[in-house]
């Protein structure tokens, strides 16, 4: 567990409904170039950090990275060979909740080509399919 | 600065609601919406294929060619107010247009393109970031630039481009955006330790505070009368020692 919130007001949560699209945080807000979910999942915060380190050491001292996703969400799980019953497991990790189209990370001040490269890496830690976008049309 | 406004076909949309908007998106249309001048809102259908090609071109500023209805929305001058786009960011599915003169002053977005080799990013880990790259500006429709270039190459380490230092192509507009507001910054970029401690100490399996339990905990223990243990460990002795015993009493009662 890399990333867990420090406070939380209760220590265990509904599981609640995953699949749906995102209506915010959906699109690039604070760098160039993102890294944006096509499928609804729990994202664990061990793989955010795995996300982090693999861009981060590719992109050395360039750029400057944005997680736009936090795992906030508690997820509990039996231990194996448990019987059913007993009440709610403990909390097994801490996920962020992603919908389809969230913006997950973000890179400013670096060119694209290099932008891709690092997101490629990223991409390959991530457990859902993604895809590289720019910043959306001003008005 | 711009010819003249573009002229986009527009057609009445008689059908409100998402069901017959979607309907207009399947035949390649765009629904929109006119609104302004204190008239009523017109919902609209425009050539969406041709209108993207036009908003992402930057334009802002379009004639609708428009048979409109009985009031004076034919040949109406309008200004692009929004767009909005579907989930994953792919397509624009419905604009928004505002009624305008073009010698009246209006308040709109404008591009902030970053010119030069700024001489502090030659140093080691020196980053150029631009939190924004739009301004909000004041000025007449005609005048509507483009973009506004800004000048970076003096730059250096740690030094900021505020809004209030863009020079506007005109001296008639005026900045709307807040004069502070950091327009490209160079920053050294530092390695992050935060985080490596933040995973010792989930490695630690330190588990989150709950906001109010000690509180709880503490009222309860002071409490005249409180069960000796009120927290964690008084749920369950009390619920292991109340089962069996209810258990064992019951069952052979109903037995009989």
């Amino acid at each position: 567990m890399a990333l867990m919130p420090k406070r939380v007001k209760f220590r265990k949560e509904f599981r609640r409904v995953r699949d749906r699209k995102a209506t915010k945080g959906n699109y690039v807000a604070y760098g160039d170039y993102g890294l944006q979910a096509l499928d609804g999942l729990w994202l664990p915060g061990k793989v955010i950090e795995a996300g982090r380190v693999a861009c981060q050491h590719f992109l050395k001292r360039e750029g400057k990275l944005f997680i736009r996703v936090f795992p906030d969400k508690p997820i509990s799980k039996k231990p194996l060979e448990t019987r059913m019953g007993t009440g709610k497991a403990d909390v097994d990790y801490w996920a962020a909740r992603v919908k389809a189209g969230t913006m997950l990370f973000e890179i400013a001040g670096v060119s694209e080509a290099t932008a891709r490269s690092a997101f490629a890496r990223v991409a390959n830690k991530m457990p859902c399919r993604t895809r590289m976008v720019t910043r959306r049309i001003a008005v | 600065m711009k010819k003249g406004p573009v002229t986009l076909k527009a057609t009445l949309r008689p059908k409100l609601g998402s069901r017959y908007a979607k309907r207009a998106r399947e035949k390649g249309l765009l629904p929109s919406v006119v609104y302004g001048h204190k008239l009523d809102p017109v919902a609209i259908d425009i050539e969406s294929r041709e209108a993207v090609k036009h908003f992402i071109a930057g334009e802002k500023v379009f004639t609708l060619d428009f048979p409109g209805r009985d009031n004076s929305d034919e040949g109406q001058t309008v200004l692009l107010k929004a767009l909005q786009f579907d989930y994953l960011g792919n397509n624009i599915v419905h604009a928004d247009f505002a009624r305008v003169d073009l010698k009246e002053r209006v308040r709109t977005k404008v591009h902030v393109e970053l010119k030069g080799d700024a001489k502090g990013l030659k140093s080691a880990g020196a980053i150029l970031i631009h939190p924004t790259n739009e301004i909000i500006i004041e000025c007449r429709v005609m005048d509507i630039p483009e973009s506004v270039t800004i000048d970076v190459s003096n730059l250096d380490l740690n030094e900021a481009i505020t809004a209030d230092k863009v020079e506007l192509p005109t001296a008639d507009m005026k900045l709307i955006t807040d004069p502070h507001a950091i327009i490209a910054q160079i920053v050294e970029q530092k390695e992050i330790v935060v985080a490596e401690a933040a995973t010792v100490e989930g490695a630690a399996g330190v588990a989150p505070e709950v906001i109010g339990e000690k509180e709880r905990a503490e009222k309860a223990a002071a409490a005249p009368g409180a069960k000796p243990a009120a927290g964690a460990a008084g749920k369950p002795a009390a619920g292991a020692a109340a089962k069996p015993a209810a258990g064992a009493a019951a069952k052979p009662a109903a037995k009989k």
